[in-house]
Formats: C-alpha cells, structure tokens, sequence
C-alpha cells in the first residue's frame, strides 16, 4: 500500500508557527496561549479550526517550557559614567 | 606648703610635661559624641568645634583624612567623633584630631523629616503616582555598590526566581557626600533607557546602620528618582528602616534581597502555570471531540428510531384533523339544520336589513335548493329606528 504523503501546506504553517513564536518573551507566548484556550472553549468553533488551534497552542506551550528551562542568567555590568555594557566585574573597589 | 616644695619650671618645660602626661595618662582613642558647629575648612582642613551645651573643645580633621570621611557635618548636626588628643606645646593649646567622624541619629532622622516634608509639599512624594511593576521583566538595572554581599545575594535570588530576566548591574558609591554621583548616575540611565531596554531598575544598599543610609534622604536624588521614567524598586537597609527615597519609589521593600523577589515572578509557579495550560488544553480538545462524538451519536440514534409508515400515518392523522375542522365551519351544515343564507341578484349576502331594499329580488337558498323572492315589507326589530313598508 503506497504511503501517504504529509500535507505540506499543514506542515510549512506550523513552521511559520514555530518560527514566530521562538521570538516570543514568555509574557507574549502566555498571552498568545491563553487567547488561543479561550478560543476552544468557545463552542462555536468548527472541529477543523479545533485541530489547528490546538497545534497552534501547543507550540507556544513548547516555547514557554523552553524558555523556564533556561537556567543561566544573562549579567552584564554597566558603565556608570558611559552607560557602556560589558562583562561583569567583581574586582572593582568601591 | 612653700614655694621650695613645688615643682618649678620654665614655660616650655611644663608644657612639655603637659604635654607628656597627656601622652602617657590618657586613652589614645576615644569616642565622644557631640553638636558640631561652625565647620571651616582652611588650607584643606576641616576646623570644627565640639559641643555640648555645657562645654567645648576645638576638633580638626587634617586634610588626609578629610579625603576619606564619608560625612562632613553642616553646623549643628549631631555627630559622633572617634578621635585621639593633639596637644601642641609650643602654645599649650589643645585640640581633637578626628579619625572618624559620623551624623549622629539624631541628626539623621531630623534630616529624614525634614527633606520628607519639603518634598511633601512639592507634591514629590504621592502614593498616588506608584506605577505598577513589570510581571515579567525582560530586563533590569541594579544600582548598588560592586562588589558586595548586598549585590551577591541579589544576583543568586535573581537567578534561583527568574533567570530569563537580562540584568545590567550599575555601580554606585552607596554611602558618604555621593549625592550628585548618584544622580549623575541616575540622569543618564533616564536619558538612556529606551536604548537599554530596560523595564525597571532597583537601588540597593545591604546592611550597616540608619546613618550609613542618609545619603538615600538627599532632596535632588529623591526627586531624580521620583520623576524616573521607569517604575523604581528601593531595597535599603534593614525591614526598619525607611529613607526618603523609600517613599518615592514606586515599591519599597525591605532588603535589597526582598526587592529582587518583588521583581522577580517565581519559575516554579510559572512551570506549574505552564503545565495547567497543558493539561487544560488537552481536555478541551478531548472535550470538544467528545461533545461532537455525542451529538453524531443522538442524530444516529434519530435516524435509527424513524419509521416512514409511522411518520405518514402521523401525517394523515393530522390532514384528518384539519379536514374535520373545515367540515365543521362550513355553511352547509347551517343549512341542513334549517338555516337559510340570502343574497342579492348580484350575489351580495344579506346579513341586515340595510343590505337590501323594497321590491328588490332576493335568493332564499335552503338545504335543498334556492327560492326567488321579492320583497314586500321590512321589518326593524323593536331596538332598531328604521322601519319601512309598501
């Protein structure tokens, strides 16, 4: 029996997808989440639009898992003169 | 007693010997707590005299040691000096040489009052204009000294509560006449916080005592602060204690430790957020399939349970019923019960007397058959006024 090809129009949108929600801040991919959950407990949405919004949720699920697990603190040091970034230094004196 | 048995000397011998004796018999350091008034500095050194009400004594801070005190008093502040004697023997004149010097509580808090009030009354300090913080920084500034435990305990809370906030870490001298360093420092971050990106900024200073604080009730930093365009999170001190700058920020916590977890959402209740979604998105697709399943199933059912012989014996039933209905309202049945309809010649009904007039052709229809009659009389009934007769 011949495979069934995916449907590429189905697989390129979820990409889009993934691909703007991997610019997201964790507020914007909560925000965009709890829009899309108040969606689906609309019960006017047609079951068709129900398999995409739930993809559509799921990713942006998968980017604020992503980004809790983060671990290392981003700790940069400012010129208090300059306002220049650079590493921070601990060894300076008061 | 006579002169013979007193000791004798010239001038600068018994200076000397004064001078000795306070060299040898009194304490090296000591503390002694004090107003100051009329501070000068002459040829780099700071001249002051020691009071308290019921005594004085001039006091100097030499010029290197000028350079290191984190305070210089203002005519009648309250101080505390750690000092050692200077005796100059060539004048016998005496004077306290300062080796530390501090602002008194006293002074400290009447500073606080007063600075508090004026800035009451320039409307500076208003609870009404604390701005609301962040929910999810993306990035902070943290103004403290560096390095420090103070900033050490902040970065490790930071990152235990939100590591995915960025932290731009500003250092600041926290302590002494740093005033217009500080709001040097201040006016700049204002100037540049669009380009930094940043979402807040927290002042720190750990630990020390109420005094080591004043430079936090300075009028011109306080206003800097208060007009910041970025709400401000103060951290100063101790739970106790409350500087003017605490009152302008938009949240005052009580430790410098306390500001960050005031900043920072916790992560473990974000996972727990982040995993509720889940599970609630899992359910309402589970939900809505389950709901759709249901309705297929009823229409089923429906289809299952029809019955065509049934339905259109429904409908007879109900063609019968409406046949019986228009059997019963027709004219007829008044007819066979000995009813008769009248008409004109030209077919109009006759329901009144006014409906036709004398000699005038009516049908008479019956039962049976239809009867032609002329009229000859009519008659009104004993209500009616018109009566009319051939």
């Amino acid at each position: 029996m011949p495979r069934k090809k995916p449907e590429p129009s189905k697989t390129s949108e979820q990409d889009t997808w993934r691909e703007d929600a991997s610019q997201l801040s964790y507020e914007e991919a909560l925000q965009a989440l709890d829009v899309l959950l108040g969606q689906l407990q609309d019960d006017s949405i047609p079951l068709a639009d129900l398999q995409k919004n739930h993809a559509r949720a799921s990713i942006y699920l998968d980017r604020c898992d992503l980004l809790l697990s983060q671990v290392e603190q981003s700790v940069r040091q400012l010129d208090p003169n300059t306002m220049e970034e650079r590493m921070l230094d601990t060894s300076n004196n008061e | 007693m006579s002169a013979e048995s007193l000791p004798t000397y010239s001038v600068r011998e018994l200076n000397n010997a004064i001078g000795v004796l306070l060299e040898r018999g009194f304490a090296p350091r000591f503390v002694i707590q004090a107003t100051a008034s009329r501070p000068q500095v002459k040829k780099g050194h700071l001249w002051l005299t020691l009071s308290d009400g019921d005594a004085s004594i001039t006091a100097v801070a030499w010029a290197s040691k000028l350079k290191q005190l984190d305070f210089v008093p203002a005519d009648g502040d309250g101080v505390t000096v750690i000092g050692r004697l200077n005796f100059w023997s060539a004048r016998a004149s005496l004077a306290v040489q300062v080796l530390d010097m501090r602002p008194s509580l006293t002074t400290v808090l009447r500073r606080f009052e007063t600075v508090k009030a004026q800035l009451l009354e320039e409307g500076v300090i208003d609870p009404g204009r604390r701005r609301k913080l962040p929910a999810y920084p993306k990035r902070l500034a943290v103004l403290t000294s560096v390095p420090s435990s103070a900033l050490a305990d902040m970065l490790r809370t930071a990152q235990e509560r939100w590591p995915l906030s960025e932290l731009l870490v500003v250092p600041i001298p926290v302590q002494g006449e740093v005033a217009p360093i500080i709001c040097g420092v201040l006016s700049r971050l204002a100037e540049q916080h669009h380009q930094l990106r940043l979402d807040a900024i927290v002042l720190a200073r750990g630990g020390g005592s109420r005094e080591d604080l004043m430079v936090f009730d300075d009028a011109d930093v306080c206003r800097i602060l208060a007009s910041f365009p970025l709400p401000v999170v103060t951290g100063l001190g101790h739970e106790d204690d409350l500087t003017v700058a605490d009152l302008v920020a938009d949240h005052r916590a009580a430790t410098p430790t306390a500001a960050m977890v005031t900043l920072m959402p916790s992560k473990e209740s974000a996972q727990q957020t982040i995993s509720q979604r889940r599970t609630r998105l899992s359910e309402y697709k589970r939900w809505r399939l389950e709901q759709a399943s249901s309705r297929l199933k009823e229409r089923h059912l429906q289809l299952h349970t029809f019955r065509p012989a049934v339905a259109l014996q429904r409908r007879r039933n109900q063609w019968e019923q409406r046949q019986q209905l228009l059997l019963a309202l027709s004219p007829q049945r008044w007819l066979h019960r000995g009813f008769a309809m009248l008409h004109t010649a030209n077919g109009q009904p006759v329901q009144s007397i006014d409906d036709i007039c004398l000699n005038e052709q009516v049908h008479i229809r019956l039962k049976d058959g239809v009867v032609q009659a002329i009229t000859k009389t009519i008659q009104a009934n004993e209500s009616s006024n018109s009566q009319a007769s051939l």
